[in-house]
């Protein structure tokens, strides 16, 4: 699909959004509101972004942790009251507070995500067989890491997805480090997406910071998914410019990472870069994007109040939770 | 009534809920022949789609049916044996147990995880295991265990219904034992102990087939002492009440559990009639259970996994 003018500042709005969005979740976690952790997402906003806008609402869709998933469900139409609630421990959050973030919203198609790294490769074989035996033409993109990359349940998954011509895309978010390790520890060649080759899927290498190439890979690999053609694999190149977690150190090994590196990072920043480029082919002008800054601050002061002033939940809804009738 | 086996049984199950419910399909290794032959014969009446051949991927089989029954099918996920469990617990114990509760309630997750466990045929430490423990400890996931052909077809059908995660062990060497059940449709309800002989002097609590192994022994020792056999039938839900209001009566109580006896079931049932029973008790409540090692192949596992005998020994202890 050609993307229109509005639909490239919808892009651009929606960066900007899951940004500020982040750095919000950061203050919260800073102030102790937060429950638990937060792992930024900042570098990773234009995969997330772009990725998400080639899924229709009812796909279903693993986000990546980085950010807790908040990009891609910015992505698919999602706002950020339900989010900074449910990570405040808040009822009126996306799972009532209980499952903080680890939360699900299944009106987006988000049916789950987890605390153990390398379990969305059975699940999201589990949602793309269920697509298949259902055939309204859904798919699943299914998000994971180069840490993710490492676990023996890619490989389960990988193959019967194949195997099954399951309507999957597996999006590798590859930022180089597993919290503290990098990955030329952990992988013996320069890309994952070559893995692909072994399961008779397509694989392709994408510069992450780069929201239309991101965009126009995810979207050829949902449409030949959607037309029933298989299982494909992206692998994006980003960057984490931020630690793991928050509040735990930005390490390489043992090794403290450099401010000269960040800002090394910073320089393809997905945002910025994009924002260049719209403001060149007169899609933008620095009147639009400081009114898209200022309505999401407006927003972000918003959702903070929406979290601040929700209630937490009453202990005796544990009860109700644990079993179905 | 008819004469039918064990496996027989759960077959029919099987057969009966995929015709009934077309969202209900199982998947597993080797299951169009079916190891143990549970799921003989049904790939020709419902065909590859609903009866799925997988490869050696585990993790995949549990993540494929957790996954799916998310959406709204009725998965049965057959993982052979009970030991081959043990590599998808992340699916069974973290996302099939907990995702409902995570999900603020609203996730169903209708899943069956099926296998044969248990010992007495010499198979060795990786094929001889009952591990009923490690479900019963974990909130939100279910565990039955049938003793006959007719608990082990009503708990099945039972099991595909509940719109929760339920794991269904039976056991190997029960597979051509036979029993009575009803020509017409029945399910065995999850939660409801039965009593399967009553008695006055000993409540015996024991499930699988250490229930054929108390039949046996109430039998032999029927002049002696008056054994009442509960067969839970399912240890989470457990019907604590049935075993609580039997020692009431009988004053004493024996729990069998072929598992690992270290925090295993006959320790949290024990425990229970201790904190519900205590004042009716005459005498402390006797655990027979696995002794604490892997249990070892052929004639050695005698050594390890709970003999008529121990039974036995524990109801004369009860006696006095």
């Amino acid at each position: 699909m050609k993307l229109e003018k509005d639909d490239l500042i919808l892009l651009y709005r929606n960066m900007v959004r899951t940004r500020k969005l982040d750095e919000l979740t950061i203050k919260g976690l800073q102030e102790g509101k937060v429950l638990s952790f937060y792992h930024s997402g900042q570098g990773s906003e234009g995969l997330a972004v772009g990725s998400a806008a080639c899924l229709r609402k009812d796909d279903y869709l693993w986000g990546h942790h980085r950010g807790h998933g908040i990009g891609y469900l910015i992505g698919k139409g999602l706002d950020g009251k339900a989010f900074l609630a449910e990570h405040y421990g808040k009822v009126t959050g996306s799972c009532l507070g209980i499952s903080g973030f680890h939360f699900a919203e299944p009106e987006y198609g988000a049916l789950g995500a987890a605390g153990t790294i390398g379990s969305q490769f059975p699940i999201s074989l589990g949602w793309g067989l269920a697509a298949k035996k259902t055939g309204k033409q859904q798919v699943v993109l299914a998000c994971f890491g180069d840490g993710g990359s490492n676990r023996g349940t890619l490989h389960e998954a990988f193959n019967l997805a194949a195997v099954w011509k399951l309507p999957i895309v597996w999006l590798c978010d590859n930022n180089g480090m597993a919290q503290y390790t990098p990955i030329k520890d952990t992988y013996p060649k320069d890309d994952i997406a070559d893995l692909a080759g072994g399961y008779n899927m397509p694989g392709v290498v994408v510069d992450g910071m780069d929201i239309m190439a991101v965009y126009e890979a995810v979207e050829a690999a949902v449409d030949r998914a959607r037309a029933g053609g298989g299982p494909s694999l992206i692998e994006a190149k980003t960057a984490r410019y931020r630690s793991h977690s928050e509040g735990s150190p930005d390490v390489s090994h043992t090794v403290t990472r450099s401010e000269a590196e960040i800002a090394e990072l910073k320089k393809r920043d997905p945002i910025e870069t994009f924002k260049i480029k719209l403001l060149k082919q007169g899609v933008l002008t620095e009147e639009m994007v400081d009114q898209i800054n200022k309505e999401a601050d407006e927003e972000i002061i918003e959702t903070e109040k929406f979290s601040l002033d929700s209630p937490p939940p009453e202990p005796s809804i544990l009860n109700k939770l644990i079993y179905a009738e | 009534m008819k004469e039918i086996t064990y496996v027989q049984a759960i077959a029919e199950a099987l057969a009966e809920e995929l015709e009934r419910d077309e969202k209900v399909f199982c998947i597993g290794e080797d299951i169009q022949t079916g190891t143990f032959g549970a799921t003989a014969g049904l790939v020709k009446k419902f065909g590859p789609d609903r009866i799925m051949d997988t490869p050696i991927s585990e993790t995949a089989i549990a993540g494929a049916a957790v996954g799916s029954a998310m959406t709204g099918y009725r998965p049965v996920a057959d993982f052979m044996f009970a030991d081959f469990m043990y590599i998808a617990f992340d699916e069974i114990l973290c996302k099939a147990a907990k995702w409902r509760f995570m999900h603020e309630g609203t996730q169903q997750i209708p899943v069956v995880f099926m296998a044969a466990m248990g010992g007495y045929l010499g198979l060795g430490a990786e094929h001889s295991q009952s591990p009923v423990s490690y479900y019963m400890h974990t909130p939100g996931i279910k565990v039955v265990v049938p003793s006959t052909p007719y608990d082990a077809k009503g708990l099945m059908k039972s099991a595909i219904r509940d719109n929760n995660a339920v794991v269904y062990l039976y056991h190997k060497a029960l597979l051509g034992s036979t029993g009575e059940i009803p020509e017409e449709e029945y399910l065995v309800p999850l939660g409801q102990a039965d009593i399967k002989r009553e008695g006055k002097d000993v409540t015996l609590v024991a499930t699988g087939m250490q229930v054929q192994f108390a039949l046996n022994i109430a039998e032999q020792m029927k002049d002696k002492v008056s054994i009442e056999i509960i067969d839970p039938r399912s240890l989470e839900p457990l019907d604590i009440d049935t075993i609580v209001k039997s020692v009431e009566k009988t004053g004493r109580a024996v729990v069998v559990d072929e598992d690992t006896s270290r925090c295993g079931a006959a320790c949290e049932i024990s425990m229970q009639i201790v904190e519900k029973a205590f004042d009716y008790l005459d005498a402390p409540v006797q655990r027979v259970a696995a002794k604490n090692y892997p249990i070892p192949p052929g004639a050695m596992e005698k050594f390890v996994l709970p003999q008529p005998q121990d039974i036995i020994d524990a109801v004369e202890a009860v006696m006095g």
